[in-house]
């Protein structure tokens, strides 16, 4: 559904300026405007919000919750990213190239989306004043983020990784189950334990 | 030569005759040797290249060895794109492999481009999705496909590049280690 601004929670409203104004300072004038284009996505926990074989359909921010992204590989899966508040997720090359995702997104706990599909977004680039250029800082949002990841995971050690994303994200040891975070970080989940009792002693 | 470089943008993005007369003016053609660092690790990087001709290498160190994440011919775009749009100092080196020519564009005409009209908002986002697109595709292609199977890809769809470039780089480019490589060729030799 698209949305009225009356409609709209202040909470989340709070929310989205915050989270968008990463990218770009926006107005509280110019982001009613701007939801006029957007969707409230609400998700239970472990909801699979895009399958494999799909188009993706949406870009998305996460106004609350978490998400993970994961890739199917023969039996197993690997874990891509793990989106919580303020994060953009999709199926990238799905919703980019319009075609089928090879990549599952799944909510890990109630989740909250603002969402615009491709269509929508198409459309508020054409005709939201500043969306060419909010669509462009997005994009190069996304792109820094990615390359970051790919750039820590080729030249930083396993144990480099697992301190500076715990250094980095203290809180996800909590919200996120521990085979998932080693999944994300290439380790195996015997080194993560290992990893993680080391942690406990560096604190003391 | 213009022609050519309106051809490969316009895989990207339309312009119209006076949009890319515009860009054009602002474009000025540039020739390297090979094996000539256009950026270095930790230099600002100011330039975006329209590449007309040869190839070139981006890569890191891990330890001392190179890591290639970026092999580009001609028809291409290159730089050290983080740099060039955050203005952060590079990761990455940019290398020539081949003697190399051009079309180069600055950060500030391009970002004087992005304040005279939002057409040029959308032509920074265009060209730059192609480099989101390709990180993303290598860490989904390095998960899903055997070191085989990356070999078998690779050698098929860039032949080109297969004659061109050093084996060590592709092997690198490929992250498959270099006695891996040889053995990968010798074997796909015998099949044919």
């Amino acid at each position: 559904m698209n949305m009225a601004f009356a409609d709209i929670d202040p909470i989340l409203f709070d929310y989205a300026q915050r989270y968008l104004g990463r990218f770009m300072p926006i107005s509280r004038e110019e982001l009613i405007e701007l939801l006029q284009y957007c969707e409230i996505r609400k998700f239970d926990k472990r909801t699979v919000i895009v399958h494999e074989g799909e188009v993706d359909n949406y870009l998305n921010l996460v106004v609350k919750g978490l998400i993970r992204k994961y890739l199917p590989v023969r039996k197993n899966e690997v874990i891509l990213q793990l989106a919580t508040e303020g994060h953009v997720v999709q199926s990238e090359i799905s919703f980019l190239t319009r075609k089928p995702s090879m990549v599952v997104l799944e909510t890990l706990e109630p989740t909250i989306l603002l969402s615009l599909t491709y269509d929508k977004m198409e459309e508020a680039l054409d005709k939201f004043p500043k969306g060419e250029r909010l669509g462009r800082m997005i994009l190069y949002g996304m792109f820094i983020k990615k390359d970051e990841n790919r750039y820590n995971r080729l030249s930083k050690s396993t144990r480099q990784r697992f301190f500076d994303y715990i250094d980095h994200h203290p809180h996800m040891l909590q919200r996120v189950p521990q085979k998932y975070l080693a999944s994300y970080l290439q380790i195996k989940p015997e080194t993560f334990s290992r990893l993680k009792a080391l942690l406990s002693k560096r604190q003391k | 030569m213009l022609e050519y470089v309106r051809q490969f943008i316009n895989q990207h993005i339309e312009l119209t005759e006076e949009e890319f007369q515009k860009l054009a003016s602002k474009l000025q053609l540039v020739s390297f040797d090979k094996k000539t660092r256009l950026v270095e690790i930790g230099e600002v990087s100011t330039i975006f290249y329209f590449v007309l001709k040869g190839i070139s290498r981006r890569y890191f160190y891990r330890g001392k060895q190179e890591v290639i994440t970026h092999l580009i011919k001609e028809g291409g775009m290159m730089g050290s794109v983080i740099s060039f749009i955050t203005g952060e100092p590079s990761r990455y080196i940019l290398e020539t492999i081949e003697p190399v020519t051009a079309y180069a564009l600055s950060k500030q005409d391009l970002d004087e481009l992005f304040l005279s009209n939002k057409k040029w908002e959308k032509f920074g986002r265009k060209i730059i999705t192609p480099f989101f697109l390709q990180v993303e595709y290598q860490i989904l292609n390095n998960i899903r496909y055997s070191t085989k199977e990356r070999f078998v890809n690779f050698m098929k769809q860039n032949p080109e590049l297969v004659m061109r470039v050093p084996q060590k780089y592709l092997a690198s480019y490929l992250e498959i280690q270099p006695e891996t490589f040889s053995r990968l060729k010798h074997l796909m030799v015998k099949e044919k």
